[in-house]
């Protein structure tokens, strides 16, 4: 599933591999500082650090964290889609979910877009309401935080 | 591998979109080869017996789930905000649901609530230029808040 060096695909994989190894100064060197970030689930749009900031929140949470790419698809337009399924077992609060001890595990979109062997662009698509359903959360307004 | 097909899998995917803009699930379905899967991700209803999830075959559960969107949300639209292509056959597409709730939808009553709502859709056309396999993420989360419904199940 690796590409050539610096294609987007080689890029989008480089991040996710990075990830994969808990290694979130390695993903985001590859993440333009002007990246534009949207993670649909959690309604937060800006730069990368609300990037960082979710996947950093997710190792926390889930100490033996495990992405599994599902399918890589490289568009001709420098953008790549990664999915993927997030799995790992609770140990602290996520994302407004109570630590219950929980096994997650979720099907995730992220949509890379690539200029020149970087990321330009990262948007995440996912189904929170499953997400919660695994974490035991029985009330959309019964989270910690929107 | 490289696809050659008659029509271009974007022009497919417009005509895809189109159709089911018109609230025509006949022609949505005409685009889809007889075997295509389809794969709705977060459709998962946990019943006392069962877990009905959103995984079949288009001509099945997703014609199914199409007509029952469209009845539900009588005003159903879309909008196709971006679109990628890859020269395996493959579409990824970002679309924008919307409609206004006029009836139940599964375990949601309807309060004549309005949900706009992102997507992701992707789409794999075969050789004979049919789409053969349809997934789509979106999040139930934000839909159900927008239809006024807070129970996760």
């Amino acid at each position: 599933m690796t590409g050539s060096p610096g294609t987007p695909a080689s890029v989008a994989d480089d991040f996710v591999t990075a990830l994969q190894e808990g290694d979130l100064d390695g993903a985001f060197g590859a993440v333009s500082p002007a990246a534009e970030v949207v993670i649909h689930p959690t309604g937060q749009a800006g730069g990368p650090a609300i990037a960082r900031e979710f996947f950093r929140e997710a190792l926390t949470a889930f100490p033996d964290l495990m992405l599994t790419v599902t399918r890589r698809t490289a568009c001709g337009n420098g953008r790549v889609l990664i999915e993927l399924s997030l799995e790992g077992t609770q140990a602290a609060d996520f994302l407004g979910a109570i630590n219950q001890e929980k096994h997650l595990d979720i099907e995730q979109a992220w949509l890379f877009t690539t200029a020149d062997g970087v990321i330009t662009a990262i948007t995440g698509y996912w189904d929170q309401n499953k997400l919660y359903r695994r974490l035991a959360v029985k009330r959309l307004d019964r989270i910690a935080i929107a | 591998m490289t696809q050659t097909l008659e029509k271009a899998p974007a022009e497919i995917t417009a005509e895809f979109f189109a159709a089911y803009r018109k609230h025509d699930v006949p022609a949505m379905a005409d685009l889809c080869a007889d075997n295509a899967d389809f794969h709705y991700l977060p459709v998962e209803i946990w019943g006392k017996q069962r877990v009905v999830r959103g995984d079949g075959k288009v001509h099945g559960i997703g014609r199914v789930i199409w007509n029952g969107l469209i009845t539900a949300f009588p005003d159903l639209s879309n909008e196709v905000t971006s679109l990628s292509t890859a020269t395996n056959g493959t579409v990824v597409a970002e679309v924008t649901l919307s409609g206004t709730q006029a009836t139940p939808w599964g375990v949601i009553a309807s309060k004549g609530q309005q949900f706009t709502l992102p997507h992701l859709f992707v789409l794999h056309m075969n050789a004979d230029g049919l789409i053969d396999s349809v997934t789509a993420y979106w999040d139930n989360a934000s839909f159900y808040r927008q239809l006024g419904h807070a129970e996760v199940d």
